[in-house]
């Protein structure tokens, strides 16, 4: 069953639509990944989607009944959200961080229980962070803060999970680490993810389906990564020509492609 | 385990404030112009008796003033805090951002209208003028904010704000015709000097008020730390948080004005201090102990102020600017070096 389906929504802000006529479904157990180039709008989808921007038309459904039927506290049990915004407390440290993902679960002072308790701690050892568990949120690496944001979406225990750009800051060993994590997670709680992508090879490993959103603010096109990834709609997407750039980027993805040892590869190198 | 040792560390803090507010407190009892034995004190505090020399100065002079610091100092320092989390800014407070001399403005202009129709002022006339000053300025440094997004450039214009509300208020002061005027002048530095009774009956319940409704919204107030997209991630009804974050800061800053004129430094200063010894900023833990803390360093500014060239009295905000800028400098420094 869909946790979230969108009917004819389009997203953007008052007067000004940056996306029309968004039609998809994400589904407990998969990955959806949003693809396009820069300012077509993957994060207006996605903010729309989390409910940071109110849908400009359409609907949203939420476990098949619509998104304004349940209470914003419902709704938070339901989704966590991972978005590119910068915590502004001068001192928090990652457990902290992680413990208001029990937000939506605790009473009126946020008080944690011991089962909360025990929900950050493993939501924490999930993504490898248990150890940075008293270190400041601001003092640790750009690949220890993506990856404690997502224990703090876990511990949120959420049926979907809104990712905007989770990769981008990140070293290639950080973005593999962190998709590896993503997946297994994805495989382990039947959660569905939707998030948005730059890296067009690390979007082809991961996902189970890809929306490419085109520079004019339409779906382009929907469907597995290898329907996606031609030669031929990824140069329509990113309106390159027929050339050199597409030749490179045709064998820099059948190399990941022909030969999957590369993938597995750093998979054991992050698990070291 | 580790729980543990933060929730005893955060325990002994509150112990060593309590410690520190009582000592202090004992303090500015024993301590001024006419100092008496600590027995003496003792005996006068349990039995209320307000018929001999020290009686009276316990009970008329002292006591009043010294409740006034206890809830001013701990007020600043709560509203300091709260504008922090608004602005997401440590350096923000209400006496930086002009805030203080907007109330100030609103509490000169309503006194010299007051007094000059022949009528005298109360406590809560003085404390609405000073919130509806307190608000307008709030005003303008938020739509300043919404069109600057520098942090250093909207302190500024704070700082520009209150230069100005200072001016017109000086202005205000020095053509004013009334012998009030010389209460007017001291008020207008900062002062505990003038509170009465009837102002502490107020100031307490009103500053009581906002400082426990401020702690019941710790818990929205600790997922907007971590920004405003997360916190409506999670249900946060942002427009009527920051509308309550707002009106608590200004009431509770308005209030420090309306008794006792604007006091520099400790709404930035106090929670610094606060969060480097509790290496935390939930403000669950924050708000009480910034009302502990600035309440103490209220004290204790009030305390050198009163007797350091007894029995000339300096103004209070002399004291904490003395004892709170260097904090905020430090602050400054820490922040760089990051």
């Amino acid at each position: 069953m869909a946790i979230i389906r969108t009917e004819h929504l389009d997203t953007g802000y008052e007067r000004r639509i940056v996306v029309a006529g968004v039609d998809m479904e994400i589904r407990k157990g998969e990955i959806v990944t949003l693809i396009g180039p820069n300012g077509a709008g993957k994060s207006t989808v996605l903010k729309t989607i989390a409910g940071q921007l109110e849908p400009v038309g359409g609907v949203i459904y939420i476990s098949e009944k619509e998104r304004g039927s349940y209470s914003s506290n419902e709704i938070a049990r339901m989704q966590s959200v991972m978005l590119t915004e910068k915590a502004s407390s001068e001192r928090i440290t990652c457990e902290e961080v992680v413990s208001l993902g029990r937000y939506p679960y605790t009473g009126r002072l946020g008080i944690l229980s011991s089962d909360d308790r025990q929900i950050v701690r493993e939501s924490m050892d999930l993504v490898h962070v248990s150890e940075i568990a008293d270190r400041d949120y601001h003092e640790i690496s750009d690949g220890q803060r993506q990856r404690v944001l997502l224990a703090r979406a876990i511990s949120q225990e959420p049926e979907i999970m809104i990712l905007d750009e989770p990769t981008s800051y990140l070293d290639i060993r950080h973005k593999l680490e962190f998709l590896d994590l993503l997946r297994n997670l994805v495989r382990d709680r039947d959660i569905g993810v939707i998030m948005s992508m730059h890296e067009l090879e690390l979007a082809h490993m991961i996902s189970d389906r890809v929306i490419c959103i085109s520079s004019d603010g339409r779906i382009e096109m929907t469907g597995a990564p290898d329907e996606v990834f031609t030669d031929e709609a990824v140069s329509r997407l990113y309106g390159m020509e027929r050339g050199r750039l597409t030749e490179l980027y045709v064998s820099f993805i059948g190399s990941i492609t022909r030969h999957p040892e590369v993938h597995t590869e750093s998979d054991d190198q992050v698990k070291r | 385990m580790k729980v543990s040792n933060e929730a005893i560390r955060i325990r002994l803090i509150y112990a060593a404030l309590a410690l520190i507010l009582a000592v202090l407190i004992m303090l500015n009892i024993l301590m001024g112009s006419s100092s008496m034995t600590a027995g003496e004190a003792l005996s006068i505090l349990f039995s209320h008796e307000t018929a001999s020399k020290f009686g009276r100065i316990v009970w008329d002079i002292r006591m009043p003033r010294i409740l006034a610091a206890v809830f001013l100092g701990g007020a600043l320092s709560v509203s300091g805090f709260l504008l922090q989390t608004f602005f997401a800014n440590p350096i923000a407070g209400p006496y930086i951002l002009g805030i203080s001399s907007g109330a100030k403005l609103c509490v000169a202009l309503t006194m010299v209208y007051v007094l000059r129709a022949g009528l005298m002022t109360s406590s809560l006339m003085l404390v609405i003028a000073a919130f509806a000053g307190s608000v307008a300025v709030t005003g303008i440094i938020l739509i300043i904010s919404r069109r600057i997004r520098s942090m250093s450039v909207l302190i500024v214009c704070g700082v520009m704000v209150g230069y100005i509300c200072s001016a017109v208020t000086e202005f205000l002061v020095t053509f004013a015709d009334d012998s009030n005027i010389v209460n007017l002048h001291n008020w207008s530095m900062g002062s505990f000097s003038a509170v009465s009774w009837d102002n502490v009956r107020t100031l307490t319940v009103v500053v009581s008020l906002a400082v426990i409704a401020a702690f019941m919204l710790s818990k929205p107030m600790t997922a907007f730390q971590m920004g405003e997209q997360y916190a409506r991630s999670v249900g946060v009804n942002l427009r009527s948080f920051r509308i309550g974050l707002i009106t608590l800061s200004s009431l509770l800053s308005a209030t420090v004005t309306a008794f006792a004129g604007p006091i520099s430094f400790v709404g930035i200063a106090v929670p610094h201090i606060i969060r480097s010894v509790t290496k935390t900023s939930r403000p669950i833990v924050m708000v009480p102990q910034c009302f502990l803390g600035g309440a103490a360093f209220c004290l204790f500014c009030d305390l050198l102020a009163r007797n350091l060239f007894a029995p000339t009295e300096m103004s209070i905000s002399t004291m904490t600017a003395v004892f709170g800028a260097p904090v905020v400098i430090f602050m400054l420094l820490e922040r760089k070096a990051r």
